[in-house]
């Protein structure tokens, strides 16, 4: 590339950078010299693993890695709220630390791991229930970024003290202000983890006893718990 | 139908005392229930709102928006855009089928309104010209290459300045004459008078007060699609009344029929009111129909970030006050005057409180309001802001200028229209309801939990050991469901299982009434809760209150309960009637000897009352569907179908509210609120590091949704409180900080705990004794700081939010 004979040719081959003046010659010379060699990956392509799935997808360098999640896999777990790394809704997991999508480019998450809402759901992860059972959501927009959050929080702290969580959070805004329920829920699925490392099914038809569900007491259960090191 | 049920139903239309026809037991009513109905979908990332919707071939729409305050577009040049490749349209305010008014009104029908202006009242106004394009950036890009010539216009930013602005009039073409624009109209608010209740007084004193703006902050943008199929018309609408889009698109382009138009309402990321009442929200679907028809192709319009910061609440201005009051107490009388700006509802007068909760005889306060040129005051959680605000401030300024406790002179005073608490609990007796002293029930509750007789303490005296100020703050009002509305909602029993499904509107804005409907209806009917769901109507083709509306249990809970009700009575008749004989053969009832009043139904099984061991789940009574429905026998399977008739009901309410002239009915259920604070008086921090909420909610029907209420609204409104202001260069106009890293809402970190106390008088007008509890709290909780700060530094700050360079500056310390 660097040593163009003709800097007005137009036609590069996609497997040796050779210039062509035109389409035919190119068509002539990749037939005669390449024509059984397997098609060559395009420019501006990268690869990532996401939620355990290996992806290779197309980058201009400006897609940010949000807008790659949320408009072109259709991921829309991941939801945009600031648009400027304020709020902490579109927060992913990269490599087993949480990051804001809005403020990633795609290119720069070339080669790595993500995980989003949707993988964390899939996994029967007990955030999810433990979000349901103590109404840590109202309008749910924001909501998704705050489980991801915690999720890493308890990928690295699996006994996470009441004040961690709140400092772990303290990046995710929510404007209907469900706050006092995160450290709860997030308490209680940490808990409910480390019982069943790999995930338990959630049951479709909760029919807990409903008095038992008093918010201080399953604060005080959670906390029994962890105090008790189970 | 004729069933005594539906008697009673039209008994209850415009009900004005307590519910005759409570259940004796209740079962979830009023418990946690173990998981919300949206709990998973939410948690999960699968809810879809408005922001989310892909289509094929979609659009994307931006608008241009005004770099002025105040200005006229002279020429636009748009050539550039029209070529940047990926443009497909753009839309100008001179195109025709732009008309210069078209039917574009939020939540009150107004006069119409320009779907695509030419003229900017604010900067950041959408106005001249809307692109569309292949992606939202193709759009943007496109928005800077359109030229304008723009005549700018005197712009005038200052609330209480504009009435004597006559070279500055903020809307020329609306309130060409004056930027007070209510003048004579709902502008004076006059109870007894007050200058014989000054002469009672032993004490006068005057102060004033400012709210600076403040705005909703609604996590989702605002944006709509649209979409034609052939003369059909369908929307995705963020908007908390979907109804009244319905309802305002069948009159564009010479009108549409509504059953050509199809809504969806998805889930809404909150705008607490404000987004949906504005007249953009339709304008901005006006303009995505106009280029969706002329490419053929779905369009998508979005504001950004920015954008949806330039409305804001309707109490934002300035506030005077004259406060009479005797030595214990006894507030003789209050006037009052206020300069408001941008309402477009000036309904709302700032002492409208003192008439509706106090005994206070006296009361006279003008309501002016005026034009400046920032975007429109809508309610913003909501339109009690300014009265919660001025009841908050009198009622302080009272105990301190009295060197009392707060909570002896709130219920000193409390009554309602001006009479004491002996006529209005006549007025509860009168109406049916048990009489109890609800204020004095939250006052002993609050304080008790906050630990109030040991704490308080004379203003800016206690020191704590860290260094900082300890303040404790107390407020009060009543509850404020509206109470007014009406609602239709039908309940159908599944085949199969059994199950019960609700029908009703979709709209979903979070406070989980959805939930609810189903814990009422499970409690009617007798049937377990996982048994019953609600199933969201997208198309709003059932009108229901959504809890938007100022109104949702109140009405809402009245029409599922009809409709459970009637179909309770149904489901018994079907189990007893032979329901009919077809060439087949007759087909028996499951109880042939019963009665429908020998039965009841719990826990989904039918049961014979007498001797619950005759028993019979309602999924077989129903039975179950097979390849020819549910009506037909397989007979080569041997099987028999219980040939049910389709057990569906629906039930409907109606009734005039709270907010109505003449209101007919007085307030009887209160709410207190209970704040501790520390000031550090060196950077002039407020760290706010407990709060106690009690509501008398009349009756809790889902527990955890108020208790998200009250922690929820105290969060938004400690926000407000401390730093949540729009701010505008004085000298440009231009909006400077509209972004969440400059206009900050309230963190997890910004309150301590939050003790959440819900007290059940049963002295609601809705369903059960209930009334509403939504938009209290955040609306009293921001003014609450003022008694809080002043209590623990001495100084009163009347400027709202309370910011630390206020607390500095009055400290002397800048």
């Amino acid at each position: 590339m660097t040593d163009n004979p003709n800097k007005n040719s137009k036609y590069l081959c996609p497997y040796c950078s050779t210039q062509y003046q035109t389409f035919d010659d190119l068509k002539t010379h990749i037939l005669k010299d390449h024509k059984n060699e397997p098609i060559p990956a395009p420019e501006g392509m990268i690869a990532m693993t996401i939620n355990g799935g290996s992806y290779s997808l197309r980058a201009e360098p400006e897609l940010t890695l949000y807008d790659l999640i949320h408009d072109r896999l259709g991921l829309i777990g991941s939801k945009q709220f600031c648009d400027r790394g304020a709020c902490g809704s579109c927060t992913v997991i990269m490599e087993g630390r949480a990051i804001l999508s809005c403020m990633a480019l795609a290119v720069e998450c070339d080669g790595k791991q993500i995980e989003t809402i949707e993988g964390i759901a899939e996994a029967e992860h007990p955030l999810i229930e433990s979000y349901a059972k103590h109404h840590a959501m109202q309008c749910g927009y924001c909501t998704p970024g705050f489980v991801v959050t915690a999720k890493a929080l308890i990928d690295k702290n699996p006994a996470p003290a009441d004040n961690e969580i709140r400092e772990a959070l303290a990046g995710n805004l929510c404007r209907c202000g469900t706050y006092p329920q995160h450290p709860v829920a997030i308490l209680e699925a940490a808990v409910e983890k480390r019982k069943f490392p790999e995930g338990k099914k959630r049951s479709l038809k909760p029919t807990e006893d409903a008095d038992k569900l008093s918010f201080e007491a399953v604060k005080q259960d959670a906390l029994d718990k962890l105090k008790g090191g189970e | 139908m004729g069933s005594e049920e539906q008697t009673r139903m039209e008994e209850m239309f415009d009900n004005l005392r307590a519910d005759k026809y409570p259940l004796k037991e209740y079962t979830y009513i009023g418990k946690r229930i173990p998981r919300r109905i949206d709990g998973v979908v939410k948690a999960a990332g699968q809810a879809v709102y408005t922001m989310d919707v892909q289509l094929p071939g979609m659009l994307h729409m931006r608008f241009l928006t005004s770099p002025y305050p105040h200005a006229k577009i002279k020429n636009m040049d748009t050539g550039k855009a029209e070529k940047l490749p990926g443009v497909r349209t753009v839309l100008r305010y001179d195109d025709p089928e732009i008309p210069e008014f078209a039917p574009i009104s939020g939540h009150t029908p107004t006069a119409d309104e320009p779907p695509l202006p030419r003229i900017a009242h604010f900067q950041g106004e959408e106005v001249g010209a809307a692109v569309a394009a292949d992606t939202e950036t193709i759009a943007e890009q496109a928005l800077t290459l359109i030229k304008t010539d723009w005549e700018e216009r005197p712009f005038n930013l200052d609330t209480e300045a504009a009435p004597l602005q006559d070279t500055a009039i903020a809307n020329l073409e609306m309130y060409p004459d004056s930027n007070h624009i209510n003048e004579g109209l709902l502008d004076v608010l006059e109870l007894g008078d007050v200058e014989k209740g000054f002469a009672e007084a032993d004490k006068i004193f005057e102060f004033k007060s400012f709210r600076r703006l403040h705005t909703w902050v609604g996590p989702e943008r605002p944006c709509g699609v649209i979409k034609w199929n052939g003369d059909c018309i369908e929307a995705w609408v963020k908007q908390q009344r979907p109804h009244i889009a319905k309802r305002v698109i069948s009159k564009w382009f010479g009108g549409i029929p509504m059953n050509q138009i199809q809504v969806h309402c998805l889930s809404q990321g909150a705008s607490f009111g404000g987004w949906s009442q504005t007249n953009w929200n339709m304008g901005g679907h006006y303009c995505a129909a106009v280029i969706a028809r002329r490419t053929g192709r779905p369009v998508k319009w979005t504001f950004n970030r920015r954008e949806d910061f330039y409305g804001g609440s309707m109490d934002e201005g300035a506030y005077f006050y004259k406060v009479g009051a005797k030595e214990d107490g006894t507030i003789t009388a209050v006037w009052g005057d206020s300069i408001l700006s941008n309402q477009i509802y000036p309904v709302f007068n700032p002492l409208k409180h003192l008439v509706e909760n106090t005994r206070i005889p006296n009361i006279y306060c003008k309501h002016k309001v005026v034009m400046i040129n920032k975007g429109p005051t809508v309610p913003t959680r909501c339109e009690q802001n300014s009265a919660a605000h001025a009841f908050t401030m009198i009622f302080d300024h009272v105990a301190g200028e009295l060197g009392l406790d707060p909570t002896e002179v709130a219920l000193k005073n409390d009554g309602a229209d001006g009479h004491d608490m002996d006529w209005l609990n006549q007025q509860k007796a009168k109406r049916g309801f048990e009489v109890r002293d609800s204020l004095r029930e939250c006052v002993e509750k609050g304080k008790a939990a906050i630990g109030w007789d040991e704490k308080w303490h004379p203003p800016g005296e206690k020191k704590l050991a860290n260094g900082r100020m300890h303040g404790l703050g107390f407020t009060w009002t009543h509850e404020w469901d509206d109470s007014a509305g009406s609602s239709e909602m039908a309940i159908r029993i599944e085949r199969n299982d059994g199950t019960a499904t609700i029908l009703g509107m979709g709209c979903d804005n979070g406070v989980d009434a959805e939930s609810s409907y189903c814990q009422v209806a499970a409690d009617e009917l007798g049937m377990r809760l996982e048994d019953v769901h609600y199933n969201p109507q997208f198309d709003p083709g059932y009108f229901r209150m959504t809890p938007d509306s100022s109104t949702n249990m109140s009405i809402n809970g009245f029409a599922v309960r009809h409709a459970a009700r009637i179909l309770k009575k149904k489901i018994l008749e079907v189990a007893t009637t032979p329901v009919g004989k077809s060439q087949r053969g007759e087909f028996p009832p499951a109880f042939p000897d019963a009665g429908p009043e020998e039965l009841n139904i719990k826990d989904s099984v039918i049961f014979l009352k007498a001797d619950p061991e005759k028993k019979m789940p309602l999924s077989e009574l129903v039975g179950a569907s097979f390849n020819s429905g549910p009506l037909v026998d397989p007979e080569a399977l041997g099987v028999r179908t219980p040939f049910t008739v389709p057990l569906f009901a629906f039930g409907y309410h109606t009734q005039t509210g709270t907010y109505q002239p003449n209101q007919p009915r007085p307030r009887f259920c209160r709410q207190g609120h209970f704040m501790e604070v520390e000031v550090d008086t060196d950077t002039g921090q407020i760290i706010v590091t407990r709060v106690v909420n009690t509501n008398d909610v009349g009756k809790v029907i889902n527990r955890a949704s108020c208790e998200g209420q009250q922690y929820g609204g105290t969060y938004m409104g400690v926000g407000r409180g401390i730093s949540e202001e729009v701010i505008y260069d004085p000298v440009t106009g231009v909006m400077l900080n509209g972004n969440l890293l400059d206009y900050k809402i309230a963190t997890i970190l910004d309150s301590g705990p939050i003790d959440t106390i819900l007290i059940e008088s049963g002295m609601g007008y809705g369903p059960y004794g209930v009334v509403g509890i939504g938009e209290d709290i955040a609306t009293l909780i921001p003014t609450l700081l003022g008694p809080a700060v002043y209590n623990a530094i001495g100084v009163r700050i009347n400027d709202f939010p309370i910011t630390p360079d206020k607390i500095l500056t009055a400290l002397g310390k800048v």
